[in-house]
Order: structure tokens, then sequence, then C-alpha cells
């Protein structure tokens, strides 16, 4: 193992890492634009310069990403050489950028913006006029690309070769007129992963379409979840507006409860560094139009009769059936567990199956399984059926994406939702649920990984945590 | 394109084995030999053939200066600017060109039979100044000599 | 003649090219000799024969070589750099049109020394007759079961392909014209690791010039001391020095190392075009710096003589400028080349060249100020070094190279916004 010193301080590198990775390791930052831990190494943007001592007393200079840790090597990261170095190419990165961060999306998580300030801070020392590029280009119906904020680190196009595969974007043409763009087969709209490059993007050259304008990143707190979205479970972090910046104007209020946008969560055990679209999309799953309100077969009802009325059903049957949802949270499932033992026979059901146009299944993250705890289940209520048994007379069904022509004949249905559905008004008794985003808990993933998500808004008036709700299911008839 | 895979198929059996990527550059040399330029189609009928992403070729395409997506004159004139030829006379060369012509670099005539291109050094600095007509150099040009060639080609 | 002669030591005649030519002047026995050795024994005749790179860095081929361990099984690649490419130079030429069978026989050599089984010429695109000769030479040593087959009493078997570039200055790097031939974007690689270890298709692989490996022959035919008796100690064997510019008899010539260098001018190459006086001379290649006519006057023409100087031999593209020419308008074409040609990877070349071309736009314009001055010395730095390619460095070199030695024209262009010598770039009678 390697033993370097970097800035006086000595430290030990591991096998085959460069010089970058091992200060990294150590805590020591060194700047960087197109280097990234998950992707190749180019050493193109050059900003990442360093000094090593010679032996006759001199210093070179070499970029950290590129160069590997030996033994006895002398390095710094700030000698005045390398603050020349760094200062030249900054000068060099911003010659043609048209540092606008007054109206770019970025502002606030933009690395150049953070360097400029730390390394060069100066005008533009250029007498000519910047070069023009694309301002706004569609990449795909997800993602505008502005080439003049482009730093041609080569991170997206990266991306799309060596993790997602899609070979969806290139550099064309050469010099200060190459230029990023997508392949002309739409390989790059396909791309499951795409949105990915608006992370990887070190400037806002990448922006979301969904997120355009819609907020400066400092309006925003990110709370940490877990995507549904399938079996992976990913990490995310949903973004939504802090309390001190939430929209007054009664038009914009409904926007205060949604989520703006989803960012990935590294976890290696999970989900590496990235997430797939759907993540992104789930400001759209969440956002659907809610259940607010208990009906008796389709009638709006009090919630305490409705709570009622749905125990008495639960305590009349003989022979009840419980239809499990594979979104329910492994606190949900205890505690349903807790307040029913096994007055149920239960069936696990899938609340989400593929869309059309969906991938599938893949060899990156993507499982066929578009449910975030079918794991769970089976961990906390061991296995269970498949289907509805025949002779069932009550049938609970907690989620969605249940058919109910699979209840039998005369049998009584109690239905737990969340979302508005015409399936709602066919139950005997409908209770609204609460959604991810109203209550924190945990999943476990298909591989056995268990994450949490924390909530994110309050519970909408009307709406129940089944977590709550299953203790006062449980007692004797209509009487308290 | 389709009609040129059999020839690639014996370029291909000089290469060594797995090397089906390196053959982008030589198929389009050939593409481009046959058609005068690169269609959208070659493209796909190549990518399908090698087995290579489309954005692979696009990127190829785009960054040498030789292959062209576009068809150009019967007659492509290149005259070298670089250093050596503009010591010896190729300024005057390309004036004398785009006047006879009557285009500017990068043109072709109304009549389709040239096309004009500057290019950097052509390698051939010692026979200073240097024109291509098509794929051949002809060395030590003069202005009589440039008009004598364009007359023979008009 | 500039000495003695080990590569254009024949007479070129309409057949001088052919096989059977070839085969007059003891062609293919060095090879046959070769193979009686051991592969190693190859190498180290190489390192002890002194042979400098002529590419351009006159690295020293035998330690290069010496790099790659053969091992039997494992795949090795020998690339032959025609890509000529650097303004100036065109001599490599001259060996693919008239010895293309030298080449040849030099890469079977090179390639059992090496352990390689399949070895390209990467040849520029514009090339057309050299194309069709060293390709012609190629198809009669197939032909003749040189290639393609194990060499009639051995086992060794080499095939060559000969792949063409479709223009690009920087195809002619190492590293870009081993991804051109992997059929991507030509982007030259950051080393580590060395091409010797991870080259095309990330196997190890050689890449020398063409006229570098043209030596091979020779060397293992006369044995390294023999070569060594030509030359200086320090440059042992020859130089082609293809000559351009303001010169009366331009072309290419084979140098003896040592030889004086205004011997070389005034008598070898028949002294100044028109008479005219000479103002300077690009060395070896435009990205190598210009010395003035006092400069060379006691030099020879060897790495020991002129390095020194601050200059370099680099590629053996000599360009004689005469006096009256404008060095402003010569560094502006020089400028404009190196921004068409940055490939447009790292951001000091790409930015930089760029913005050079810009700056030299301007001043000849009537619109530079005094302060582009420095800010070309400044770019010129901001490259030196910190690129992946040796392109950057190139540009600045050719730059600062101009502006230590003529900035009285710079300044003169800026202050009355023409040029103090009618922007000519011609040598007129
Ligand atoms: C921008 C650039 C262009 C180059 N062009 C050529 C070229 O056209 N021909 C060549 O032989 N070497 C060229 N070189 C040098 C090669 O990178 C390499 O060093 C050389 O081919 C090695 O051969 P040698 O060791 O036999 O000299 C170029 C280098 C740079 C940085
Ligand atoms: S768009 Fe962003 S990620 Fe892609 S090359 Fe440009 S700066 Fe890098
Ligand atoms: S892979 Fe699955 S869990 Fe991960 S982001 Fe995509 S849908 Fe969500
Ligand atoms: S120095 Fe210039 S030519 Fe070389 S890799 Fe960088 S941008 Fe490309
Ligand atoms: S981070 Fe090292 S060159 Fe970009
Ligand atoms: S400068 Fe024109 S051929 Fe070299």
């Amino acid at each position: 193992m390697p033993r370097l010193t970097i800035d006086g301080r000595e430290i030990e590198a591991k096998a085959g890492q460069t010089v970058m990775q091992a200060a990294r390791d150590h805590g020591i930052f060194i700047p960087y634009f197109c280097w990234h831990p998950n992707l190749s190494v180019p050493g193109n943007c050059r900003i990442c310069v360093v000094g090593v001592a010679e032996k006759d007393g001199g210093e070179w200079v070499e970029i950290a990403c590129n160069m590997p840790a030996a033994e006895g090597m002398v390095v710094f990261t700030a000698s005045e050489k390398v603050k020349a170095r760094r200062k030249a190419t900054m000068e060099f990165i911003t010659l043609n950028h048209p540092v606008d961060c007054g109206i770019c999306d970025k502002a606030g998580e933009c690395t150049l913006q953070d360097y400029h300030f730390e390394y060069n801070g100066a005008a533009s020392v250029s007498r000519d006029a910047k070069t023009h590029a694309t301002k706004h280009f569609d990449l795909s119906e997800r993602i505008v690309l502005d080439n003049e904020r482009c730093i041609q680190c080569t991170r997206c196009v990266r991306f799309t070769r060596e993790i997602s595969m899609s070979n969806g974007l290139g550099m064309l043409d050469r010099g200060d007129h190459s230029i990023v763009r997508p392949s002309p087969d739409g390989a790059f709209a396909k791309d499951a992963y795409s949105d990915n490059v608006i992370d990887l993007c070190p400037v806002g050259a990448l922006l979301a379409k969904d997120f355009l304008h819609k907020a400066r990143v400092w309006y925003l707190k990110a709370t940490p979840s877990v995507c549904p979205g399938c079996e992976r479970g990913c990490g995310v972090n949903l973004w939504h507006r802090k309390d001190e910046w939430k929209l007054r104007s009664p038009r914009q209020a409904a926007r205060n409860e949604g989520i703006d946008r989803v960012t990935p969560i590294e976890n290696p055990a999970v989900n590496g560094p990235w997430v797939c679209n759907k993540a992104r999309d789930l400001p759209r799953l969440f956002g659907r139009v809610r259940a607010t309100g208990p009906l008796f077969k389709g009638a709006p009802a009090p919630c305490e009769a409705a709570v009622l009325e749905a125990r008495a059903l639960i305590a009349e049957a003989k022979r009840p059936v419980a239809v499990v949802s594979s979104w329910a949270s492994n606190e949900e499932l205890a505690a349903f567990k807790a307040a029913f033992g096994s007055r149920f026979a239960l069936v696990a059901k899938r609340d989400h199956e593929p869309q059309p146009g969906e991938v599938v299944q893949d060899d990156l993250l993507i499982r066929a399984d578009k449910n975030p705890n079918a794991a769970g289940v089976r961990a906390v209520l061991g296995e269970c059926g498949t289907e509805v048994p025949k002779d069932a007379d009550l049938v609970l069904v907690w989620g969605e994406g249940f058919d109910f022509r699979a209840v039998p004949a005369g049998a009584k249905i109690v239905f737990l939702n969340a979302f508005l559905a015409p399936e709602n008004g066919h139950a005997d008794v409908f209770l609204p649920l609460s959604i991810q985003t109203e209550r924190s808990g945990h999943y476990t993933n298909f591989a056995g990984v268990t994450s949490r998500f924390e909530r994110c808004f309050a519970l909408p008036p009307g709406v129940l945590h089944a977590e709550e709700l299953f203790g006062s299911l449980v007692g004797n008839g209509r009487g308290a | 394109m389709k009609h040129l895979i059999p020839e690639f198929e014996r370029m291909k059996a000089r290469f060594p084995a797995g090397f089906d990527s390196s053959l982008v550059l030589p198929c389009l040399h050939r593409i481009q030999a046959d058609r005068g330029f690169v269609a959208d189609e070659d493209i796909v009928g190549l990518c399908e053939y090698l087995k290579v992403p489309r954005i692979q070729v696009e990127e190829v395409l785009s960054y040498y200066t030789m292959l062209r997506r576009e068809g150009i004159g019967k007659t492509h004139l290149q005259v070298c600017r670089n250093i050596a030829c503009s010591m010896r006379g190729a300024e005057d060369v390309i004036e004398h060109a785009c006047k006879r012509l009557g285009v500017k670099p990068g043109q072709t005539t109304a009549d389709g039979k040239f096309t004009l291109s500057t290019v950097e050094c052509l390698g051939s600095c010692g026979t200073a100044p240097v024109l291509m007509v098509n794929d051949a150099y002809h060395e030590n040009m003069t202005l009589e000599k440039l008009d004598a060639l364009i007359a023979g080609l008009s | 003649m500039p000495g003695r002669q080990l590569i254009m030591n024949f007479e070129v005649t309409p057949a001088s090219h052919t096989l059977a030519d070839y085969r007059a002047r003891g062609g293919y026995e060095t090879l046959v000799k070769a193979l009686g050795m051991a592969p190693a024994d190859i190498t180290k005749e190489v390192t002890a024969s002194g042979l400098l790179g002529h590419g351009g860095a006159a690295f020293p081929v035998g330690r290069k070589w010496g790099v790659m361990k053969p091992n039997p099984g494992e795949i090795h690649y020998l690339c032959a750099n025609a890509d000529e490419g650097e303004p100036g130079t065109f001599k490599d030429r001259w060996i693919l049109e008239h010895a293309p069978h030298l080449l040849v026989e030099s890469m079977l050599i090179t390639s059992y020394a090496l352990g390689v089984r399949h070895a390209f010429v990467y040849i520029r695109g514009e090339f057309d007759l050299p194309y069709r000769r060293i390709q012609g030479a190629i198809d009669e040593a197939y032909a003749a079961g040189l290639l393609g087959k194990p060499v009639p009493g051995s086992d060794f078997a080499l095939d060559i392909v000969v792949y063409r570039g479709a223009g690009s200055y920087v195809c002619g790097e190492a590293s870009g014209l081993i991804t051109s031939i992997e059929g991507r974007k030509p982007y030259p690689r950051n080393r580590p690791p060395r091409l010797t270890v991870k080259g095309l298709f990330q196997k190890p692989t050689v890449i020398n010039n063409v006229e570098s490996l043209a030596n091979i022959t020779g060397i293992i035919r006369m044995g390294a001391e023999e070569f060594r008796k030509v030359g200086t100690a320090k440059s042992p064997g020859t130089q082609l020095i293809s000559i351009s510019g303001h010169i009366a008899k331009p072309g290419v010539y084979e140098v003896e190392y040592g030889y004086s260098w205004a011997k070389f001018l005034d008598e070898d190459c028949g002294g100044m075009l028109h008479g005219a006086k000479m103002k300077c001379v690009v060395p070896g290649g435009i990205s190598t710096k210009v010395l003035t006519r006092p400069e060379i006057e006691n030099l020879t023409l060897s790495h020991e003589s002129v390095n020194p100087a601050g200059s370099g031999l680099g590629s053996g593209g000599m360009i004689v400028i005469a006096e009256g020419t404008c060095m402003v308008r010569l560094l502006q074409v020089l400028l404009r080349f190196y921004h068409h040609e940055s490939c447009g990877q790292c951001t000091p070349c790409r930015e930089g060249m760029g913005w050079m071309h810009r700056i030299i736009d301007r001043i000849v314009a009537g619109e530079g100020v005094p302060d582009d001055i420095e800010r070309l010395y400044a770019i010129s730095h901001a490259n030196d070094g910190t690129t992946i390619c040796g392109m950057g460095d190139a540009a600045g070199f050719a730059t600062v190279g101009i502006l230590n030695k003529f900035r009285d024209e710079f300044e003169y262009w800026i202050a009355n916004k023409r040029s103090k010598m009618d922007g000519r770039l011609e040598c007129r009678a």
C-alpha cells in the first residue's frame, strides 16, 4: 500500500488508487468536473491539477484523477503553481460560458458556480465576444440542453455508454464546436435512466423539463425516501417546499403539498448512485387525485361510523380474507399482524404491474415486480396465497390493483385505498388511507435490504393511517 | 450500402477477429466513394451490419473533415492553405480559383461541376502550392496551370 | 549530398518501388537474418543502435520496445505512423512512395521482435499515391508468401492492414491514432497507461513513425555498431529532412546527423529562393520554435546541437522563411490550423486554440490591443504540459517561439493597424 503525503499529511492509499481517490478517502478535497467515482476517467477538464514535488526541489503539475498514487509521492493541492493553473483553467472554462446563474436552475448546486468563486473570481479577461451555441435544445421529452452552458466534461455521454448502455448521447464535431447531441435513432429518449445525466451534469446544461424554472433549489428541502416503483427500492430524496417558502396565493397552494423533484440517494447496497426515470416521475404518481372521505356503498359516510361498520363486518365474517398491499410499510404490516393475528386468510397482491412501454427488468436496477415491499409482506406475514378462496364471505382489500371480479358472490367488501377510483364506490365500506409521503416507515427490497422513508407532508383531513386504523378494526360488532 | 457488403466482408477478413468496430472508417470511405457522400440509410445499414451504436458513426462522421453527409460538385478542388503553400502563393491560387469559378471556398458552382474547398497541410509542402483534384495531388500549382486544369474539366 | 545515406540510397526509377527491384537491392534478406535471431536480441540490437524516433519527439525506439514483454499467446500490436500531419513534413511520403518494401520488411522484423501477429499502417486519408504504393507493396508481399502465412523457413506470420485516416491532425498523435483505428472519434488518451501497456483495444501496442521503422532493416542488416558509425554519438544515423518554404531546392533530403546546417541550406538546398535573405527557419515541423539565421549559423543538424538553441529537429519538417515575410500573418496561419485541428477534448486546448485564433484575427483586422500579446503568451503557457496530448503544447511552443523573436512586428501591427512587412507570406522575385 503506497504511502504518500498530501499537503503535509501522510496518508496510505489503497493499491491501484489514483491521487484523487486516495485524497477523497482521507477527506482531502481536490476539485473536479469530469471525474466521477462511477464513470471512466477521461481527464479532460484539467481542473484537478495538483503539484508533485520533484527530487531537485522543483514541482510538476499533473491531473490528480489519472495519477496513480505512488510510494513516497509528495503532493500539493494548493501551491502557487497549482493555483495559477487552476485559475487559467477556470478562465478557459468560463471563456464561452454565459455565466447566467441568475436565470439558471442549477444555481446553488452548480460546481462551476462554486469553483468560479473559489478559484477564479475575476471578470473575464477576454476581449472577444463569446461564441454561441444552441441555448435550448430538446434532448428528449424530459430533458433540455443548453449548449452554451455545457463545459464538455462528457459525463452525460459516458453515462449513456458505461452505465445505462443506451449509447443515447454523443459529442459531435470537434474543437470548440464540439456539441452534445442525442443519437438520431432516439436511443436517449428510450433510455430508462436518462434523467441521471441531469444530476451528473456539473453545470446547468442539462435540466429537467418538469422542474424548469419551478423553484430555486434553496426554497426546497429534501426528505429521504424510498422509491416504490419496483422491488429494488432505490434511495431517493423527495424535494418539496420549505415551510418558510410555502406559496401564499390560494391558486398555487396545492403546490406546497407536492413533490417538486426527485434525486437519488447513493446506496451501494441497493442502487449505487442512480435511479431510473420512474423515480423522477413519482410526483405524478403521488399527485394523483386522492380519496378524501369514507364511503358506504358509494355514499359519503362519517369517519367514525365507517370504521365501526368495517369492524362489525370483520367481526361477523366466518371466512374473512385479507388481500394485502405490497406497498404497505413493514410498520403497517406489523400493525396488521398485531391487530388481527390469524383472523384472516391472507392473499398477497401486486398493487402495480408493468405498464405498456415500461422496462420490465434489466441488468442495472429495474425489477419486474413493480411494488416496493413484497419481501416485507413475506417477512412479516409469511407466505400468503395468490387467489381469494371461493368460500370467502368477507374480503378486506388493502391498496390498489385488485380485480374485484375475484370477490365471491355475496361476500362483503371492505376497501382501504388512498386514491380516487370507481371501485371505491363498490365496497360495502371504503376507508381512505395515507400515502407514502404522509408517513414514515420501512420497505424491505428483493435482496433483503431494509430502507427507511420519512414523512414529507401532514396527513390531509379525512385520511387515515393504516398503522393506527387496524387497532380500531378489532372488536365486537357495532358496539363500542 | 447493402451491395457493398461482400466487399466489406473481404475487408473484415484482413482484420484480426473482433475488430468489427474498426471497420467503421474504412466502410464509410467506401460508401462515400460509391455514393459521393454518406446518406442516413447508409449509416443505419452500417450500424446494423457492424453492430455498432448509431452515435458512434455519427461522431466519426461529424469529426473527420474528409467525410460528407451531402453531395458535392463533380470535381472537388481542394487547395492547401497551410504555411508552406501560403508561402508559395496559395493565397493567390485560392483567390484566382474563386474568381474563375465564381464561388467562395466551401461552395459549389451553379452547374454542379466544381466544389472549391480550402484544406490544411496535405503533406506535400516541398512542391507547394498543392491542389487536390478529387483524389489526386497537383503540385507546384500556378495560376496558368490552374486555368488549364479548370478549362480541361469544364 | 549531406552525408551518408541509409534510406535514400538507391536510384529512384519507375520500378524501384516494386518487390522485384527491392529484392534485387538485397531486399528481404535481412528478414531471413532476423528470423534466425532470438526476438529479444533484435530489440537489444535496436536499443544498442541508439535509434531515435522520427515522429517528432526523438524518443529512443529501443526503450519503447523494451516495455513490451513478448509473452507467447498474448496479443500485441504494431502500428506504423504514416499520418504525416505536421505541417512542413512530407518525408514519410517519400518512403511510402519509393521504398514501401523497406517499410514492410522492417515491420516484419519489428513484429517478429515484439511478438506481433497483426500490424497496421495508419496513413492519412488525403495520401493517394502513397496509399496505393504501400497497399501495392503489401499485396505483393502477400502474393510472395511473406505476409498472411508463416514466412518460409519459420513459424512466424504477420498480417498488415493499411488503415486510412479521414482528415485529422490529432490522428498522428499515437493514442489518437489508436482510437481512430478502433473506429471511434479519435480522442487522444491520457497516460498512464502507456500504449505499450494498454494500446489498441487495450492490448500492448508499439507505435513508431514510418521513418523510425524504415531504419530497422538497416540496423539489423549492418548491426548496431556499424549503424552508430553514421551520424554522431548522441544522434546516431540519419534524418530525412523535408524542406520547404523560401528555399531554392525544396524536397526531401537524407541528412547524416552532425552535418552543418548552414551548408545544408546554402549548398545542398541551393540557397534561398530568388536569392533572398533568410529571416528564420522552422527546424522540424511548425510545433518547433523558429530560429533566426544568426542562431543557426554554427549549428549542426543533430539533436545535441539544435536542442540547446531552444528548439528541436522534431519531425524534420524544415520551413525556410525569407526576410520580408510577415510573422503576424504567419502565426495567423498556424493558429488557424491549430484551432481547426484541436479535437476539443481537453479544456486548455479546446478553448485556448479558438481564443488565440480570434485574437490573431482581430490583430490582423486592425483591432488589436497591446494586451493581446501578453494574452497570447498566457494562453500558450496555460497549454504547456496541461493537456491530454501534445497538441496544446505544440501550439504554445510555436506561438511563443514567434512572439519571442518577432514581437516588434506584432506591436507594429497593433499600433499602426497594418503589417510592418506588407502582410506578405510569399517571397517574390
Ligand atoms: C498533435 C500531434 C500530432 C502528431 N502527428 C504525428 C504524425 O503525423 N506522424 C508521426 O509519426 N508522429 C506524430 N506525432 C508523434 C506521435 O505521437 C508519436 O510520438 C510517434 O508516432 C512515435 O513514433 P517514433 O517514436 O518512432 O517517433 C504527433 C504528435 C502529436 C502530439
Ligand atoms: S451537458 Fe453537462 S454533463 Fe454533458 S458534457 Fe456538457 S457539462 Fe458535461
Ligand atoms: S429501479 Fe425501481 S426502485 Fe429504483 S428508481 Fe427505478 S422504479 Fe424506483
Ligand atoms: S490537447 Fe487538444 S488535440 Fe490533444 S486531446 Fe486535448 S483538445 Fe484534443
Ligand atoms: S477531474 Fe481530473 S481532469 Fe477533470
Ligand atoms: S502546407 Fe500545403 S502541403 Fe504542406
